[in-house]
């Protein structure tokens, strides 16, 4: 499934990614590769972006970019 | 004297790790601030004397990778390549060991001297994260001294290792960092390829510049391409990119990104210990409120309108003082030297000048005092966050919120704010519409014109229409110079949001008056210079025939009254004498405002206005206007004074009546006159201040050229439409 399908308090893994350019690059360096596992934390008050947490720190995102990571759900806790 | 050995330190590290305070907490006061050669982001330089060394430091901008998409990553590699300092500090933030160690490995690649500095030592000790030192650092090839830059905790021991590094008493192996097989082959290869060119390999560290190569990286690619190898670079690397899109659809910048952050989860997992049972932190705490669903607009929304009354209603009191003071320096110079051309150059222009550059200090202490709270408590990420959706359907970022909501107060302190947007075109296309947003100056004409011509029941509507028309204008501008000028061009919102921190009380006023700092230095001098020149237009040339007439008729007058008072005193009558006397006075001072009425309409301000009375005919403008458009621009409120001085009526307040009066009264004027001039001042060129710092902010002509004519073209079009249909209305 794509990352903007998941909802507040799901956690999940990254299996791949498609972001290529500028948006690929930050976010590769922000660590979203495969296999990085992730938590969404919540939307922002009017639905995009989102705040996910991974490796310890808060990261936000538009819609329009996570679009272009597939994940694997994981489990679900409940929202933050 | 004694002689000092120098070394050169660059910081680099990830934004947030506490970099700024480890820099400051280091040089102290020997702090230098510039701009890196032709962006907007400052560049702090600053130095230490210790054991008889000179230690310079450069703090890098702080960056999460070394890609060559944004500035910051261009200067922080550049410098490291290209000036090569002695020694390179990491600075980590020791709780988020993970993420900072990206950039650590592009560092390993550049294989240079380095000491890490794992910063924030006091929150991996409280979060009882524990870390294997030795380890570690044979890992990543350098030496890791902990560190807690606010309390200054494990600065000389940083400092000894620099020095001891540096002069090699120590040493560690360098580690370098595996790809994985088949990737590592790829390298290999391109790096004996680019070694059989020995300047290229010699500018270059091979292995680095292979993998850059690798990673489609644009800047090595520019590089490369001048050399003559390139052709059997390109070979190679056209080959090996195809097979990876073939083979695994992927990219060797991907499978590298991915091997390093590999090898950083290896690093960790046998370096690191973290406590088993991990707790809700206080950032997620504060967060479940302040940017939850419900509550995150409304906080938002009242934090800014804070914000604004602290800049603006706050920094009204220190305006008015400032104010008074140069009233009461002109009034004293034009007691000691006499009125005259030097008492007006002194006054109207240099006082004047300088005062107006002045004047806006507090607002722009205030706001970047609030601003540089917000940012240090972590807030302005979220702040950013909460609103983004708003902004990107116009094409802006997030982040260009403050800078347009700071543009209500005062256009100056909304360019430099501007700043924060990291992206040359959101950056750009933000300043572009801020003029939009009506300025605190401009209201004074707006108050003149509505006074004067609508009944005071719709005199708020149509008050609130003009601001509202602004902001659907810069809408609009912004969602078309997006599509039109900066196609595609926008930053990513891939943002960190960093964890709340109580910012220190130091840091905060560190930042506030570095930017208090560039703007007296860089707008002072050329506001300074506007002014003066905006005097003297409106004051030359010279006129002596106005001057002739005017010294007659005064001395008329004055023979007059001196006839009258030795008549009065003849008769002995004490009454009524004031009011002579004040009569008297009114009629001087009625001559000399027609003098300087006649004399305005003389200079290059006034033939300015006749010239362009053709070109703001259609929008129902006369010459009159045209001289208080021209002079308007030293600053909005000028406007309203000079119409008064045309009138005759002396350099008139606000909103004063009298004015009122009189453009009611003139049958050139009519309501459709009134909106027309209302919407041209909203949007034509802001006043010269702002001009002037729009330049130096946006760093080229090109768009400081862009600015004055979209400006003026988008004011005279919306005017000639709002002038022709109120007209058709009022038929
Ligand atoms: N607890 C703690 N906080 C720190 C330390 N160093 C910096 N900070 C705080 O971390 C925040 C970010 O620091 P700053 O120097 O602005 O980071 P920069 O973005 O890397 O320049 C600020 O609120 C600092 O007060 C440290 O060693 N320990």
């Amino acid at each position: 499934m794509k990352m903007t399908e998941l909802k507040a308090g799901d956690k999940a893994e990254i299996i791949s990614f498609k972001a290529r350019g500028e948006i690929g690059a930050r976010l590769i360096s922000m660590g979203l590769v495969k296999g990085t596992r992730f938590k969404l934390i919540r939307k922002a008050p009017l639905g995009d972006p989102i705040e996910i947490m991974l490796r310890g720190f808060f990261l936000s995102l538009r819609l329009s970019e996570a679009e272009n990571i597939l994940v694997e759900k994981i489990g679900h806790s409940h929202s933050s | 004297m004694k002689e000092y050995k120098e070394i050169s330190v660059a910081l680099t590290g990830n934004p947030n790790s506490g970099k700024t305070s480890l820099f400051n907490g280091l040089v102290g006061r020997y702090l230098k601030v510039g701009n890196w050669a032709g962006v907007t982001i400052e560049k702090y330089e600053g130095f230490l004397k210790y054991k008889g060394y000179k230690i310079k430091f450069v703090d890098l901008p702080g960056t999460y990778s070394l890609t060559a998409y944004s500035p910051e990553e261009v200067i922080t590699r550049n410098y490291i390549i290209e000036e090569k300092p002695d020694i390179i500090v990491n600075v980590l933030d020791g709780a988020n060991l993970e993420r900072n160690l990206y950039l650590t490995t592009q560092l390993m690649e550049l294989e240079v001297n380095s000491v890490i500095a794992l910063n924030m030592y006091d929150e991996v000790k409280a979060q009882k994260i524990e870390i294997d030192f030795k380890q570690l650092e044979k890992l990543l090839g350098s030496h890791i001294v902990p560190t807690n830059s606010i309390k200054k905790e494990g600065f000389k021991s940083l400092l000894n290792h620099i020095i001891r590094v540096h002069s090699g008493s120590l040493t560690v192996a360098k580690n370098k960092l595996f790809f994985s097989g088949e990737v590592e082959k790829n390298i290999e290869r391109l790096t004996d390829i680019i070694k059989c060119d020995q300047n290229l390999a010699n500018k270059y560290h091979p292995r680095w510049l292979a993998i850059k190569l690798l990673e489609s990286d644009q800047l090595t690619y520019a590089a490369a391409k001048e050399r003559v190898i390139w052709l059997n670079i390109e070979k190679e690397l056209l080959d090996i990119i195809g097979k990876y899109n073939d083979l695994f659809d992927s990219s060797p910048a991907i499978i590298i990104a991915e091997d390093r952050h590999s090898f950083i989860r290896g690093a960790v997992k046998e370096t690191v210990q973290y406590p088993s049972e991990i707790k809700k932190t206080l950032t997620d705490h504060i967060d479940s409120v302040l940017i939850n669903r419900v509550l995150g607009l409304p906080i938002f929304l009242c934090l800014m309108w804070l914000i604004f009354q602290f800049t603006f209603k706050l920094g009204e009191i220190p305006m008015f003082w400032i104010e008074s003071f140069f009233s009461f320096l002109g009034k004293t110079v034009t007691n000691i030297v006499g009125q005259g051309l030097l008492q007006s150059v002194m006054v109207d222009g240099i006082i004047a000048g300088v005062g107006g550059v002045l004047v806006f200090l507090p607002n722009i202490l205030l706001l970047f005092l609030a601003l540089a709270f917000l940012e240090g408590t972590g807030y302005m990420a979220r702040a950013a966050f909460v609103v983004d959706k708003v902004l990107h359907k116009v094409g802006l970022h997030g982040k260009s919120f403050i800078p347009m909501i700071t543009g209500f107060g005062c256009s100056v302190p909304a360019f430099m704010s501007c700043r924060t947007l990291k992206n040359r075109a959101d950056r750009i296309t933000t300043m572009m519409i801020i003029p939009f947003m009506s300025c605190g100056a401009k209201l004074p004409v707006y108050i003149l014109l509505i006074g004067a011509f609508f009944p005071i029941a719709y005199a708020g509507n149509i008050l609130f229409a003009v601001y509202l028309f602004g902001i659907i204008v810069a809408i609009l501008s912004a969602k078309f110079l997006k599509t039109v000028v900066f196609k595609g061009e926008s930053e990513p919102f891939v943002m960190e949001l960093p964890p709340y921190r109580m910012p220190t009380i130091k840091a905060v006023f560190i930042q506030m008056w570095i930017k208090a700092y560039m703007y007296i230095k860089k707008a002072g001098t050329i506001v300074l210079l506007a002014s003066v020149i905006i005097w003297a237009a409106c004051n030359f040339p010279v006129n002596r025939e106005i001057n002739k007439i005017h010294a007659e008729r005064t001395h008329i007058v004055q023979y007059n009254q001196m006839l009258n008072d030795a008549q009065k005193e003849k008769q002995f009558i004490e009454f009524g004498r004031s009011d002579a006397h004040s009569a008297y006075y009114d009629t001087l001072q009625s001559l000399e405002n027609i003098r300087l009425s006649k004399q305005l309409e003389y200079s290059f301000a006034g033939k300015t206005g006749k010239f362009i009375e053709p070109f703001i005919r259609p929008i129902g403008f006369d010459w009159r206007i045209g001289i208080s458009l021209v002079a308007g621009l030293a600053a909005k409120e000028i406007v309203v004074a000079t119409m008064g001085t045309i009138y005759s009526l002396g350099a008139n307040d606000e909103g004063s009546s009298d004015l009122a009066d009189k453009l009611r009264k003139d049958k050139k004027y009519d309501i459709a006159t009134a909106l027309s001039l209302m919407i041209f001042v909203l949007l034509y060129v802001p006043c010269l201040a702002a001009t002037a710092v729009f330049h130096k902010e946006a760093g080229a002509w090109k768009w400081t050229g862009i600015y004055i004519s979209y400006s003026i073209t988008v004011a005279w079009v919306l005017s000639f439409a709002i002038y022709h249909i109120s007209k058709l209305f009022s038929v």
